[in-house]
């Protein structure tokens, strides 16, 4: 019992039992049928038999035996209608199938006996396909039955055989030639025959019986197979399941709730937790409930002390069970059974040889947990050890980001008060309403002004980088506009770049396709980079924005920033789009800066799933070529109507 | 440029409090001060001025958007024009949707917003347009 229990891949005994009596009731059912269409060929048979047995000369009732056959084929009918209502996969039929099979061989006997009786009794040749039905029952019928049809046989062939030699019986002997065979005045032959007869029908029953239960004993070892290897695919697609929910879920809650509950339903069990140690390691926290009460999560923290079963996990054990009438082993004993849990099984889960918490299984049934549940069990807790860890990590990973992004914010903010306030006063001094200052004085307070403003800036960007990092703001992505950013890039440059004697052009061919993404970091990525270049160009030169459409570019707008200014060297083309550096000439031509707007820049752009280039030759100037997604591929020819 | 309109400057920052004052006042207006919602309401009190500038962020980062809000909707102060001032216009303007979320679906309580630090001339120039009824 114990080492088939072992065997038994789900362990729930009565239920494997009543499957495998399925099988073997389906195999009954199918062979039922089979027989029915077989006795079909009997009536014809015996015509047949008779009619030949005629013709050779034999003598012998033949109207009796046509009469046997058409009560044959009477009967066979009654069963082939039955046997229609078989044909369906209705469960319960246990019985049913079984009395039908006992109706057509009592009947079969029946008709067999009559059929000896008319064909020499004692002497009939057709005593020889008894072998038959007893081979048939024993396929068909228990043991024990098939044993009973053969005696059944046995005697009844002695009665017939008593009863004719006594006279109660009339005795159609068979006549050949005109010599009936009269076995009747032979009583010792008679007594051997049906003595051998006897024996034949119960080695028949025997060996036939042997060999059956050996067969039956390989289809329930198959079937037993077939049902472990189910099982076995089910773990394993509830394991890929659960590694699924562990990778694509970065938030521990909703991934231990999807985790949970698969585990509960391969495990087939009512309940499944996961519990978390605290960090001094003495109480444990509901992190998952499935299937247990409600606010066990938020209400029941278990103190490990007083927590046997737990503090065994704990302690090192690879896994526990434990039944719900061992109260002393629980702290919430009462709450389990009340939910009607009856058995436990705890696993421990393991991060780098050290216990993080416990996955628990909780049952409805008193003994649920055999060797193969605790495997499986364990094979589980280690994929939810990595999750919780890795669900940790990134929500660790996730508030840094979250406290250095508000940490940014408040220093920005700090640092830009008392700066808007010095601005402030400044041009009240410097606008002489305290009293008119002289031109040294006032040069000064402008150079103050201009390092005051600078910084202003540099705080800007700074918060704008902060905010970016830590995607607070949502990317937008939407078509944009391109002549509505084509006039607002002109309209905030065309004065700084006049005030420069710098020409400023932007250009926009019809038929260019809009971008697709977010108009505020589209339009800041181009201030940035437009900006710089009126910056670092000097007097007379010239600074131009033009979009096109990237021939063959698979759907890419092209916008080309180009300037003749001063230009990058070679050197330092590579660390350009780093945060903070700057080179060497733009240090010269502007004392302060913060060296962000190209990072800036390129944090839009790959946000975007765009590209950014830059050629530069000192002294001559630098093209930024930035490819950004466009909003339809065949978008061109759509703008191009638009615009006639 | 001579006006006897009357302003109410609302800032917790003494600084900018006292150089929007100077600058006001050489434009020829007459100032008021208060350095929180509260002062602000008592002055309002005392006599209604023709315009206010309101800071946002003072003791709370909401509490000038508060103060126009409930002036909004108060008989006596609702067309009085409010210019606001914010250090944080990007912001105000990125941030609107979470963080002045109670404010959502009603009307924008101000004439107009600027950022500090406040260019003067901009400034003055919208004050102007204000009190002559722009």
């Amino acid at each position: 019992m114990n080492r088939r229990s072992e065997n038994i891949a789900l362990g729930n005994f009565p239920e494997e039992i009543h499957k495998r009596k399925r099988i073997i009731l389906g195999e009954l059912k199918e062979r039922t049928i089979w027989f029915v269409r077989l006795r079909w060929l009997v009536p014809p048979s015996i015509a047949a038999g008779a009619a030949a047995a005629r013709l050779i000369g034999v003598e012998f009732p033949a109207g009796a035996l046509l009469v046997v056959a058409a009560f044959i084929l009477a009967y066979n009918a009654v069963f082939y209608a039955r046997s229609r209502s078989l044909e369906g996969d209705q469960p319960d039929q246990t019985d049913y199938v079984q009395k039908f099979t006992y109706w057509q061989v009592a009947l079969d006997y029946a008709a067999m006996f009559l059929l000896i009786h008319f064909t020499g009794g004692a002497a009939s040749p057709l005593i020889f396909f008894f072998i038959f039905h007893i081979i048939f029952a024993s396929i068909l019928l228990r043991p024990r039955s098939a044993y009973g049809f053969a005696a059944l046989a046995a005697t009844g062939m002695g009665a017939i055989a008593a009863g004719e030699k006594l006279g109660w019986l009339p005795h159609h002997a068979l006549v050949f030639h005109g010599r009936a065979i009269n076995l009747i005045e032979q009583p010792f032959q008679t007594l051997v025959n049906m003595g051998f007869f006897a024996t034949s029908v119960f080695v028949t029953a025997f060996s036939t019986t042997a060999i059956m239960s050996m067969l039956r004993k390989r289809i329930v070892d198959l079937a037993e197979l077939s049902e472990k290897l189910t099982t076995l695919n089910n773990k394993l697609n509830s394991l890929y399941i659960m590694t699924q929910a562990i990778v694509s879920t970065q938030h521990l809650e909703e991934m231990l709730k999807i985790v949970t509950s698969e585990l509960a339903d391969v495990m087939n069990v009512q309940g499944l937790s996961v519990k978390l140690l605290g960090e001094d390691g003495k109480i444990l926290r509901y992190a998952a409930a499935h299937g247990l009460p409600e606010g066990f999560i938020k209400e029941k923290i278990i103190e490990v002390g007083k927590s046997p079963l737990n503090r065994r996990i704990i302690e090192g054990e690879p896994f526990v069970t434990g039944h719900v009438t061992q109260r002393e082993m629980f702290q919430f004993g009462e709450d389990l059974a009340a939910a009607r849990m009856q058995s436990v099984l705890f696993v421990p889960l393991i991060v780098e040889e050290r216990v993080i918490g416990i996955l628990g299984a909780y049952s409805a049934h008193p003994e649920e947990f055999g060797r193969d549940e605790v495997d499986f069990f364990r094979l589980a807790a280690g994929l939810v050890a990595i999750a919780v860890e890795n669900a940790r990590a990134y929500e660790s990973i996730e508030s840094l980001m979250r406290g250095r992004s508000w940490f940014m914010m408040r220093v920005a903010h700090n640092l830009r008060a008392p700066l808007a306030a010095m601005i402030s006063i400044l041009e009240v001094v410097r606008s002489g309403y305290q009293g008119d200052l002289n031109d040294e004085q006032s040069e000064y307070l402008r150079r103050v002004d201009r390092r005051a403003r600078t910084m202003l800036s540099m705080i800007n960007e700074l918060m704008t980088l902060a905010s970016d990092r830590a995607e607070t703001r949502q990317i937008v992505r939407e078509p944009i506009d391109l002549s509505a950013l084509t006039r607002r890039i002109r309209r905030t440059f065309q004065d700084e770049a006049a005030k420069k004697g710098i020409a400023f052009e932007v250009s926009l061919p019809d038929g260019t396709p809009d971008i697709m993404g977010d108009f505020d970091m589209v339009e800041q990525m181009l201030e940035n980079l437009v900006s710089n270049s009126i910056k670092y160009t000097p007097a007379a030169g010239t600074v131009s924005v033009a979009f096109s459409s990237v021939v063959n570019g698979g759907g890419r707008v092209r916008i080309e920033v180009r300037d003749n200014g001063i230009g990058i060297p070679k050197e330092d083309v590579p660390r350009l789009f780093t945060e903070f550096f700057r080179s060497e000439n733009a240090k010269s031509v502007e004392e302060v800066g913060t060296g962000l707007g190209l990072a800036i820049v390129k944090e839009i752009v790959e946000h975007h799933g765009g590209r950014i280039l830059v050629e530069s030759e000192e002294g001559l100037g630098t093209i930024f070529v930035v490819h950004l997604p466009a909003a339809h591929k065949e978008g061109t020819n759509e703008n191009h109507c638009e615009s006639k | 440029m001579p006006s006897n309109a009357e302003i109410l400057l609302v800032d917790d920052d003494r600084d900018i409090r006292d150089s929007v004052r100077i600058i006001l006042e050489k434009s020829g207006y007459a100032v008021r001060t208060a350095a929180n919602g509260r002062e602000a309401l008592e002055a309002l009190k005392v006599r209604l001025p023709d315009l206010m500038i309101l800071d946002i962020m003072m003791a709370t980062d909401t509490e000038g958007f508060d103060l126009a809000y409930e002036l909004k909707g108060k008989a006596d102060f609702e067309n009085l024009p409010i210019i606001l001032l914010t250090s944080f216009l990007d912001k105000v303007r990125s941030d609107g949707p979470d963080k002045f979320q109670h404010i959502l679906g009603e009307e924008w309580p101000a004439k107009w917003l600027f950022e500090k630090p406040v260019d003067s001339k901009k400034l003055l120039d919208k004050i102007k347009g204000i009190l002559s009824g722009g």
